[in-house]
């Protein structure tokens, strides 16, 4: 039974880095959006680059 | 359904006859209905996104002529810092904008992925339901007006948010209460393992060192849970007694401090229980509960910002015959400003120079032009279609009409929370009862047997806790709005679908609610002196005729099929169209067009005259068209014994049209907004309970006074946030299928609330008796909130919608 003052306090580490992870997350915004980013498995497969609209405009300042 | 077989491929609105622009989808040639949709269509299709049409659920919106220009019309934010969204670090700034159009989740994923895709942009995140962009970007490295640019390409319009901070507040109250829920969540699981080891112990013997280390660890992950997560109750509990008053949270806040401090006092003395387990267990259903509570309150507010989006944000100043930009809010009576066609007038005033036709459908529901002259009123927030005009602003942005009734918008809807503080006094009285059957108990308990004063009344505090009693009417809500949300219904706010129950009367608006704002054939009249025409040749030789003509009145033909090679030389003109149809010259049009020699009124749309040149054959009476099953749904609610009634802006002579083939018998025409809310409120003033369906702006106001309120696809995007329903499909019949979940989401309610209140009557007796422990009141009232839950479950029971071609779309290998 000695193990349990081991494992225990181990496992309320591991629950503070849980605790962290989560809060992270929450923090970051990854559960704002709960419904699109599932879709993105589907949906994202045969994405190419985006067309080269008008991006002369914006090309220029985005290498400075 | 039966629907005009061209329509759009990208904004799924029905493709003008002479239109012939067509995109390729995967080698398939895809009709679209304007060039805006072409461009935006090939953008996606040409970025490989084309997944985005097969997993859509919505159609997108219609891209606005001005969309094209939104990178010039923006260029004048570039420069203004203020505009960029809050600083972030390393010169990043996280903006927020309001993007009208976004639907759907394939919204999102399209939005993302083409701004993640660019220089300059580190992470976007899309809510699909309040419409709102959140864009970590890097000004430096990408202009603003180039992000307004790319989603307009992809056909979205964006709108600064003027309530910016109001919704980032939302957010932070939602990630913060879902903070709190995690950490309870996290603790209660550890916390409980223990205990089950605890109380194996009690049972089976337990070495003093391993009771003691458990009950150690129980204290350490309590503590932070009760300080972190438990500190609304606390906030709460003192905001109500420092008001003087009891509110739900105050034998929560009693409950957890003295189960927390009473397990120290045992844990350090070494006697008697710990009840950590009961204390997280506590902590984390009530947030559970809150979290729940929570989200559905956030779908409410979304009011002000769309009325802030109808109004321009600039407005073209003439000073000294010099044209400058100013902010709109910043104009002032007499003041001159230019307003060019296709922009919205940015405040009240008289036209001063020039004269154009206006669009003032958002105001008063009316779609057709007005035309407006020199010393004609024209009002903010409508749009200036034909010509370029001068107005004099003649009230300040604050008193326009449409700020107006923003703050008549606002004025129902703290109305409507009189209510929920209703509630809330009766939960006040719950809570009182609770309170002194605690202290009674603990009384009774200190005269007889001081070992049994905590657990006994700690277990009455627990047991009683009006859990299950408040999770009763919010889980029935929420499983049930999201069985609407799987049949198209977007519920807004909860408690309306309990407040539907009691519905007697419904209101109808006319326009566009009852009838779908086409021109339809109501009747057909054949000249009595023309021998061999039928009313179905006639309207054969119609459609003909109709064949190419772009008129609105065109779609009243269009649903007829007929032979294109009959008809030849058509022709279109001003009041009517004309062709050969074997070897016969016929007309089409309005009586003098026709040669009709008759006196002409105007009803509804008009009528039409189909004439050869030996006299008039038939005449076509056409009227707004009825909404698909408005028929069956008039029926089925008259069925329910509901008194129906119609409010129309309309004249008289259009709206007798649309009570006569609905049967509906009773109806006001001519309401103006305030007329409408007037007798609304004399109709709740008779004690009637009014459901009020509608769209269009002018309605908002008259939507958020009524007891419940439902618009219909097509509505203006301010009514769909007022309204408490928002159907998006184009039927009906959907009034009839809320109000069936409505009357199972009530008999939920009731067993639920039936269910929570025996519960909590037979088991406070054993718990005061000191026969219930802590934990197995904790339990207890854990399990019934559990059955409430399950209970609620059985309203969303799945039907799920096939209306998504997944296999097709995912290869399989």
């Amino acid at each position: 039974m000695s193990m349990l003052y081991v494992l225990i306090p181990l496992a309320v580490m591991l629950l503070a880095v849980a605790v962290w992870a989560l809060l992270w997350a929450i923090k970051s915004g990854q559960f704002d959006d709960l419904e699109s980013h599932g879709w993105s498995v589907v949906l994202d497969d045969d994405q190419k680059p985006p067309p080269e609209i008008d991006d002369e405009a914006s090309d220029p300042e985005a290498k400075e | 359904m039966t629907e005009d077989p061209r329509l759009c491929f990208h904004c799924g609105e029905p493709v003008p006859p002479s239109c012939k622009l067509a995109v390729e989808v995967e080698g398939q040639q895809q009709p679209v209905c304007c060039s805006g949709c072409e461009a935006v269509a090939n953008l996606i299709l040409q970025s490989g996104q084309s997944r985005y049409y097969q997993f859509r659920t919505e159609t997108a919106i219609k891209p606005a002529e001005e969309d094209a220009g939104i990178e010039t019309s923006w260029q004048r934010y570039d420069e203004r810092h203020s505009l960029w969204g809050s600083p972030f670090k390393n010169g990043r700034y996280e903006l927020l904008l309001q993007v009208e159009g976004i639907r759907c989740a394939a919204c999102a994923w399209l939005i993302r992925s083409q701004l993640e895709a660019r220089p300059g942009i580190d992470q976007v995140q899309v809510d699909v339901a309040t419409g709102f962009v959140r864009i970590n970007w890097q000004p430096d490295k990408l202009r603003l007006s180039k992000i307004a640019a790319i989603l307009a390409g992809v056909g979205y319009r964006p709108h600064l948010p003027l309530l910016g901070a109001e919704a980032t507040g939302r957010q932070q109250e939602r990630r913060s209460a879902l903070k709190r829920l995690g950490v309870a969540g996290l603790g209660m699981m550890q916390v409980m393992m223990y205990a089950v080891a605890l109380y194996a112990g009690d049972a089976m013997g337990i070495s003093e060192g391993s009771e003691r280390f458990l009950q150690w660890v129980s204290l350490v992950v309590t503590t932070p849970v009760l300080f972190y997560s438990g500190q609304v109750f606390y906030t709460s509990a003192w905001r109500s007694i420092s008001n003087r008053k009891v509110g739900m949270d105050v034998p929560v806040a009693l409950a957890i401090s003295i189960a927390f401090i009473m397990s120290c006092i045992n844990f350090l003395t070494g006697q008697g229980h710990v009840y950590f387990d009961s204390v997280v267990m506590f902590i984390f259903f009530l947030s559970l509960g809150r979290y729940a509570e929570l989200v559905i309150r956030h779908r409410n507010l979304q009011t002000g910002l769309a009325l802030a989006r109808l109004l321009p944000e600039w407005a073209e100043l003439i000073r000294d015959g010099e044209p400058e930009q100013i902010a709109a809010t910043d104009l002032r009576t007499s003041d001159h400003v230019r307003v060019r066609a296709g922009q919205t007038i940015p405040a009240d005033g008289v036209v001063r120079t020039g004269s154009t036709e206006v669009n003032e459908a958002l105001l008063t529901g009316e779609s057709r032009p007005v035309g407006k002259d020199v010393g004609d009123n024209v009002i903010a927030g409508s749009i200036n279609q034909t010509q370029t005009i001068e107005i004099e602003v003649t009230k300040d942005p604050d008193e326009s009409a449409v700020s107006v009734m923003g703050r008549m918008l606002l004025k129902s809807q703290t109305h409507r929370s009189r209510y929920a503080r209703l509630s809330e006094r009766y939960a006040g009285w719950f809570v009182a009862v609770v309170l002194t059957v605690a202290s009674l108990t603990a009384l009774f308990w200190l005269l007889r047997d001081t070992t049994m004063l905590f657990p006994a009344t700690l277990a009455v505090l627990v047991i009683s806790c009006p859990c299950a009693l408040s999770l009763a009417t919010p889980a029935a809500i929420a499983s049930s709005s999201r069985a609407l949300l799987e049949k198209g219904v977007l519920l807004t706010r909860g408690a309306a679908l309990e407040a539907l129950n009691g519905v007697d009367t419904v209101v109808f608006d006319k326009t566009g609610t009852l009838t779908s704002g086409r021109p339809a054939i109501v009747d057909v009249v054949i000249n009595p002196d023309r021998d061999g025409f039928t009313e179905q040749k006639a309207i054969n030789l119609a459609a003909l005729l109709e064949l190419d003509s772009s008129h609105p009145i065109a779609h009243a033909f269009a649903g007829f099929e007929v032979d294109r090679k009959q008809v030849r030389q058509l022709s279109n003109h001003e009041n009517g169209v004309q062709g050969r149809v074997d070897g016969v010259h016929y007309q089409l049009g309005n009586a003098a067009f026709t040669g009709v020699n008759v006196v002409e009124f105007s009803s509804g749309y008009g009528r039409l005259w189909l004439a050869d040149e030996k006299g008039w054959i038939a005449r076509f009476d056409l009227d707004d068209g009825l909404r698909e099953s408005a028929v069956e749904t008039i029926t089925a609610l008259q069925a329910r014994g509901l008194e129906l009634i119609i409010l129309s802006g309309d004249h008289e002579q259009a709206l007798a049209s649309v009570a006569e083939r609905t049967g509906i018998g009773q109806w006001h025409a001519e309401q103006s907004p305030k007329m409408k809310m007037d007798f609304l409120q004399s109709l709740q003033a008779e004690g009637k309970t009014v459901l009020m369906v509608g769209d269009g702006i002018n309605d908002a106001p008259v939507l958020s006074a009524a007891n419940v309120s439902m618009t219909v696809s097509g509505a203006s995007e301010l009514a769909n946030s007022t309204a408490d329903f928002i159907i998006t499909g184009k039927s009906l019949i959907y009034i009839e299928n809320i109000l069936g979940m409505s009357d199972k989401t009530h008999a939920v309610i009731r067993q639920n609330l039936s269910w929570a209140l025996t519960y909590n009557l037979l088991a406070v007796p054993f718990a005061a008796a000191g026969l219930i422990v802590p934990w197995m009141a904790a339990l207890g009232m854990s399990l019934s909130s559990l059955l409430v839950v399950l209970n609620s479950g059985r309203l969303a029971k799945r039907q799920r919608r096939n209306d998504i071609p997944i296999q097709e779309g995912v290869p399989v290998t």
